[in-house]
């Protein structure tokens, strides 16, 4: 039985497919940087709408919020891959297809953007008003204030939650082989077809997944905490 | 030339909402003059410091800085346009403007908060702007702290570089708006003695302040604000030593006893 056991968990075939495995790790990591980078500036300009002081600006962002927050991962990405393409193909009159790379980087951009808004609303809600008002003093112009005071202190101070955001999106990716994106999850399950050996290769894709979040993870949150406080001393 | 006051305030009133908080008000600053505003809390001495440099936007009135009006133009057709907020930023770089809470920017070091505006804003070279900055905080007797952050040092240290970041600007004109109120006594003294220094050295001042000391001695010119008006005005010999008005006669009393009769 326990000889069985160590065939069953024997890592080999895993290592064997790691050219193959490698590529398909790459793809979650340029999904990831893709659809992190949409989701930073979207969420940053949601969250700007949220402040601003026009109300149909406010509501606009905050509709962006509460539709993209509320949408699970896979059903957007489903629905941005499989529906949007019909729909837009209806509205142009010609046929449309999203190649699969895109349609994941939109609906995991989009989902996180949400979350991202809400993280950065807050960071500039949390700046006390007389720093904006010393700026505007000295005849800085508001965009100036923005870049130079304001937002340099929400990055240090939203930075442990965005970590977080980070993980969950870049665990988030590993969902992108639903529609045939070439990821990780992608080739083990095509090496499993040819192999049919589902236990080293999930097991293996699961410990690849664990030690890359825990490891980047921890890196990130060491190197944050230590700029924040040279700080907020 | 030399005869336009630094600061002219015209007959400025602001009301938030149904609260009318400046009921017309006033005065000119000569350049190179200090004038100090006194008066219980509330009566409008903060606000009309604000209107100023447009923090707040005056209901109707005017202020002249130079003679150039802050807050409205005259069209060529020679009606009266309100300035885009362009043109207020270029004239509020005159003005350099001290609060109560410091606002520092805490993430920046102490001369990185000096260098930002003339910098940024003035569009010095990184070198120009570095030596002007350590010319301030040498004024201000912190050029030892330039590569410290803001969360080290004491709210009178605190308010000595927010002084220096204001001076950076090379402004026509320095407002405090209660620059000691939130420190403890011995570090008021600290923050007083370089304003004073800025005084004698020529600096066009407006200062509201509870000092009544500092006030007495450093000013060219008090004012005593009430419910929005100014009761009270002269030199500080005539309103320290013998205030026409009963209110200003009260509100003194409760400070510096000695001063009535």
């Amino acid at each position: 039985m326990s000889a069985a056991l160590a065939e069953a968990l024997n890592p080999a075939v895993f290592w064997e497919y790691r050219a193959i495995l490698l590529k398909g790790l790459a793809f979650n990591f340029y999904v990831f940087a893709c659809a992190a980078a949409a989701a930073l500036i979207l969420g940053l300009g949601a969250a700007l709408l949220r402040v601003n002081r026009w109300r149909a600006l406010r509501w606009a962002g905050t509709l962006h919020v509460e539709i993209f927050r509320n949408a699970p991962d896979y059903v957007m990405v489903v629905w941005i891959h499989f529906v949007l393409p019909l729909l837009l193909g209806l509205a142009i009159g010609r046929r449309l297809e999203f190649p699969p790379f895109l349609s994941a980087v939109i609906a995991l951009g989009l989902v996180y953007s949400g979350y991202f808004a809400e993280t950065f609303r807050a960071g500039i809600q949390s700046i006390p008003l007389g720093q904006i008002e010393a700026g505007r003093a000295c005849g800085m112009p508001e965009r100036l204030i923005l870049w130079r005071v304001i937002l340099p202190q929400v990055v240090r101070r939203m930075l442990p939650e965005a970590v977080n955001q980070f993980v969950s999106l870049f665990k988030a990716t590993t969902i992108v082989s639903l529609i045939a994106v070439p990821d990780l999850m992608y080739q083990v399950s095509m090496v499993t077809q040819q192999e049919m050996r589902p236990l080293p290769l999930y097991t293996g894709a699961a410990l690849t997944y664990f030690a890359i979040v825990f490891l980047a993870a921890s890196l990130v949150r060491a190197a944050a905490e230590r700029w924040r406080q040279k700080v907020y001393a | 030339m030399s005869s336009i006051p630094a600061i002219s305030v015209v007959d400025v009133h602001k009301s938030f909402g149904p609260l009318a908080v400046l009921k017309g008000v006033s005065f000119d600053v000569p350049r190179g003059s200090v004038v100090s505003m006194i008066g219980a809390s509330g009566s409008g001495k903060s606000t009309l410091l604000r209107c100023i440099n447009h923090l707040e936007t005056p209901s109707a009135g005017e202020i002249y800085i130079d003679g150039e009006p802050m807050h409205f133009r005259v069209a060529g057709d020679g009606q009266r346009k309100p300035r885009p907020i362009a043109e207020i930023n270029r004239l509020r770089r005159d003005l350099g403007m001290v609060f109560q809470q410091f606002n520092l920017w805490p993430h920046m070091t102490v001369l990185g908060n000096v260098v930002e505006a003339p910098r940024r804003v003035r569009g010095l070279k990184r070198s120009e702007a570095g030596e002007l900055a350590l010319e301030c905080l040498r004024r201000v007797h912190l050029l030892d702290k330039a590569g410290e952050y803001p969360a080290r040092l004491s709210g009178g240290q605190q308010q000595r570089v927010a002084i220096a970041r204001a001076l950076a600007m090379q402004p026509k004109a320095m407002l405090f708006d209660e620059a000691t109120s939130s420190l403890d006594p011995e570090l008021t003294d600290e923050v007083l003695a370089v304003m004073r220094d800025l005084a004698r050295d020529g600096t066009t001042m407006i200062v509201v302040t509870h000092e009544m000391r500092f006030a007495r001695e450093v000013s060219d010119r008090v004012l005593f604000l009430h419910n929005g008006l100014i009761e009270e005005a002269g030199a500080p010999e005539e309103v320290f030593g013998a205030p026409k008005s009963e209110r200003c006669r009260q509100f003194l009393s409760k400070y510096l006893p000695k001063y009535v009769q």
